[in-house]
């Protein structure tokens, strides 16, 4: 369990800084939605976060995933498909 | 009265369309859009909101056999649709997706799989029919509507034929990024293929891995129309493209070190188109070959009181240019920014004034300025908001803002500030906003914007 928040830790200071938000990483709600409300992100931001997580964990997003949707739904679902997929130990 | 046919160059067997690696012959896409035309309810206009290319494709081409004007919104924002479609009170809309516009009837399109063993004849329509509507945002918060006849469009197409297809060796495939409702894209994506020949891939992917797949399923010659943010994804991840003979991009200015890295590692050319809603497509360049824009054969610039129009055979009247150019002559020019109040980030452009205006119909808000920061080459610039609004919270003032324009222009930050540094007469100069912005940054107090 520790270490799966370890994890949503990690990436929440991941998309803090790829998208130069202004708030502190803790302050992402771990199920509140990042695109539109919640954090208010859109497809400009997926892209920039695609790439980062890419650099980060070596697995490559695509748009055509049932999953999608799923996967940018929240911190928390995020966190784990990175899990799911990731190739690298940053 | 002169007619002009939806397509150009494809015999009945010719491939219009991929559909992922499935290949859609003339003679089948003819049959789809004789099938949807005849589903489609009597109205005069059609808001055409398929996201897959194929079936905007077949829509667009049924709407103007049953006579119909597409509208062509530049997002599904609700609130944008139903302020568009107060003014089309007939207007339903054409969907493949799961969007449900509120207020307004819906056609789904239906899949076809029996394709039918006979075609109809290649439709025809008049030039002066109006095809399509394209939407800008204007100064005074209403979407300012652009009719383009079929004439019009056509004739865009065969300048742009003329630019970029004499001289391909055979038959391309195109596939495209941006969306076909985007000028750009429908001219790139739509009219073009139809009116040169070609076959367009029905998807749009949008991430580098997606761009590679797509480009996969179509064979070789391959055309990509795409956009700085995505050729700059695919440069960073060093996406394994498959040969490309080249690439376009448009919607925000290419960087010369961008074009070169993309050309050296994909083996390619890189063009960029510069156009804008109201005119289309108006001049091309090989970005690495330097800052001199050519008009598309026909069209020329002017200079009148210090503005910028264009003038073309396809278009009625000139049209005014939102950006700061210098000609070399009628034909050649280059670009230096924009004028000050239209905003273009990452392709999604808006008036500073119509957003200014929205933020300070906010109830709450006292005072408040959109400002856009200085750009930072290679980075998407985003716009900040600085508000008075003592009652409201930030959450508050974007949940409100974000019913009313595109996200892409929701201020990052927005700061909640005591007062603005207006000046005696009540304007705020853009060196003022910069001061105070800098002055923000630095204080890092991140609880006033967040």
């Amino acid at each position: 369990m520790s270490k799966v928040s370890t994890l949503e830790d990690e990436v929440a200071q991941l998309i803090v800084e790829t998208l130069n938000l202004e708030i502190d990483p803790s302050e992402i709600e771990p199920e509140a939605p990042l695109f539109r409300e919640g954090l208010g992100l859109d497809s400009i931001d997926a892209l920039e976060l695609a790439l980062a997580l890419s650099k980060r964990y070596g697995f490559q997003l695509r748009s055509d995933d049932k999953n999608n949707r799923q996967i940018f739904s929240s911190l928390r679902a995020l966190s784990n498909h990175v899990e799911a997929n990731r190739v690298k130990n940053s | 009265m002169d007619t002009l046919p939806f397509l150009k160059g494809f015999e009945l067997t010719d491939i219009v369309a991929w559909r992922g690696k499935q290949s859609v012959d003339c003679r089948r896409f003819l049959g789809d859009v004789a099938r949807l035309a005849e589903r489609m309810p009597d109205r005069a206009h059609v808001f055409n909101l398929c996201d897959n290319r194929y079936r905007f494709l077949v829509g667009f081409a049924a709407a103007l056999v049953r006579g119909q004007v597409n509208l062509l919104p530049p997002s599904q924002a609700p609130q944008l649709l139903q302020n568009i479609a107060r003014r089309y009170s007939d207007v339903y809309a054409l969907v493949d997706n799961d969007n449900r516009p509120a207020d307004i009837d819906v056609l789904r399109y239906p899949e076809n799989s029996k394709p039918e063993l006979t075609s109809p004849p290649v439709p025809c329509f008049s030039s002066a029919q109006v095809a399509a509507v394209t939407f800008t945002s204007g100064s005074t918060g209403e979407p300012k509507a652009n009719v383009k006849t079929w004439v019009s469009l056509v004739t865009g197409a065969d300048m742009a034929r003329t630019r970029f297809l004499s001289a391909l060796p055979s038959r391309a495939a195109i596939v495209g990024t941006v969306p076909p409702q985007h000028m750009y894209g429908l001219e790139t994506t739509i009219l073009l293929p139809m009116q040169a020949g070609l076959a367009v891939h029905d998807g749009r992917p949008f991430y580098p891995e997606d761009v590679r797949i797509a480009l996969e399923q179509v064979p070789a010659p391959r055309i990509l129309i795409t956009t700085p943010l995505h050729i700059r994804a695919c440069v960073t991840e060093r996406t394994a493209l498959p040969e490309v003979e080249f690439m376009v991009s448009a919607t925000a200015p290419l960087s010369h070190d961008l074009a070169q890295q993309a050309e050296d590692m994909f083996s390619t050319r890189v063009l960029e188109i510069y156009g804008c809603t109201e005119a289309g497509s108006i001049a091309s360049r090989r970005t690495i070959e330097g800052e001199w824009w050519r008009t598309y054969d026909g069209m020329s610039l002017y200079h009148q009181n210090n503005r910028c129009f264009v003038q073309g055979p396809q278009l009625s009247e000139a049209v005014e240019l939102g950006d700061l150019i210098q000609l070399r002559n009628a034909c050649e020019f280059s670009l230096h920014g924009r004028t000050t109040d239209l905003i273009n980030i990452a392709g999604k452009r808006a008036s500073l004034n119509d957003l200014n205006h929205k933020l300070n119909e906010i109830e709450g808000v006292r005072d408040g300025v959109f400002f856009m920061p200085d750009e930072i080459p290679g980075k998407v610039t985003r716009l900040m908001a600085f508000v008075v609004a003592p009652t409201l919270t930030v959450q508050e003032i974007l949940g409100e803002l974000r019913q009313y324009i595109d996200s892409a222009f929701l201020p990052r930050p927005l700061y909640r500030v005591d007062s603005l540094p207006r000046t005696e007469t009540g304007k705020l100069p853009r060196a003022q906003l910069r001061h105070l912005a800098a002055r923000l940054e630095t204080s890092g107090d991140k609880a006033e914007s967040a």
